[in-house]
């Protein structure tokens, strides 16, 4: 699969989630994969595949600890408070991330941030609390299906301090230095040109700038069904890096001081021991 | 705005604005002369995905 296909696949499997969760809770009881597409809950997800114990699963949807849907529910098991998910429109989340990034991203008010693949916004309104009305978010996403369910959640919010866009993360709408941290949430795996990525989230950050990302990589060795299939690709898996690769990546950008701040091993089966969903920080050096 | 570049040489977008409410602009475009690309804004989302 070429660079161009990836990107094409990408795009209609989370045109169709934002179709599907974008304006209406989630009710779906499996629908709520840290990895996205409920077609890659199979053999091929990272997470929570329907005949896995739950135990198992990064996202959990089946929890019975849960207070709400099974979106939230999936939220909660990534590193949601129930309070930052009844502080946002409720569809703003939908059961794709695999951490949250604005926690740790010790975000101050008045500081502009800027999220890699948006998806319905979640991120983005979390953020936006933190950094206030002289603060500002910048989320960006190439599925346009994504981009409107975003605008729409902002719009049920009342956010004048969020803006969404339609843009590819390997080519940013923002100009150089010009934010003070880059946040994103399981979707640089999906990204055909990851070292790209870095390079551009360099780039648009300030000296002193930070990077705070949840993402999913590699352990050990995918079996190569797995590694060749497009809809473990979109299910956050079989594009994802080998750890030591993704943090090579990142300091090959100019980052200094790349670190793991967590990591969860999420994969079960044939993929236990060998995926991973990490919080990954790094800074521009000044 | 000022934070908005063009996705491909990052220069500036110049803003035509062809519908807006109070608090923002509905319909319009952002032209990056350098590249010669117009990238449309329609129901107030930006569109800034580099052409193909």
């Amino acid at each position: 699969m070429n660079d161009d296909e990836i990107r094409q696949v990408v795009r209609e499997t989370y045109a169709r989630i934002a179709r599907e969760r974008g304006g209406t809770a989630v009710t779906d009881p499996n629908a709520g994969s840290c990895c996205g597409p409920q077609q890659a809950a199979g053999d091929a997800s990272c997470c929570a595949p329907q005949n896995m114990d739950s135990a198992q699963s990064c996202c959990a949807p089946q929890s019975s600890a849960s207070c709400c849907g099974p979106a939230d529910a999936a939220a909660m098991a990534v590193g949601y408070t129930k309070e930052e998910l009844q502080s946002i429109p409720e569809s703003a989340g939908m059961g794709l991330g695999c951490g949250n990034p604005t926690a740790l991203a010790s975000l101050s008010e008045g500081e502009v941030v800027v999220d890699l693949g948006a998806g319905g916004g979640i991120d983005c309104f979390l953020a936006a609390h933190a950094v206030g009305k002289y603060g500002k978010v910048i989320g960006v996403d190439m599925t346009p299906d994504m981009v409107s369910a975003a605008r729409t959640n902002a719009q049920r919010g009342g956010y004048e301090n969020v803006d969404f866009r339609l843009g590819e993360i390997e080519h940013l709408p923002v100009a150089d230095d010009s934010a003070d941290v880059v946040i994103s949430n399981c979707v640089i795996n999906l990204s055909p040109d990851k070292p790209q990525v870095f390079r551009e989230a360099f780039r648009t950050l300030r000296p002193g700038g930070r990077v705070m990302v949840s993402d999913i990589v590699l352990c050990g060795e995918l079996p190569d069904a797995i590694k060749s299939s497009l809809t473990a690709y979109t299910g956050c898996i079989s594009g994802a890096l080998p750890v030591e690769e993704y943090l090579a990546a990142i300091t090959a950008a100019g980052f200094s001081d790349a670190e793991v701040v967590s990591k969860t091993a999420v994969g079960s089966g044939e993929l236990e021991g060998v995926v991973a969903s990490v919080n990954v920080r790094a800074v521009k050096p000044v | 705005m000022d934070i908005l570049v063009c996705p491909v040489c990052k220069g500036e977008l110049e803003l035509t604005v062809e519908e807006e409410n109070e608090k923002e602009i509905v319909t319009g475009s952002l032209y990056c002369a350098k590249c010669d690309v117009r990238y449309p804004i329609e129901e107030t989302i930006p569109n800034l995905l580099p052409p193909e």
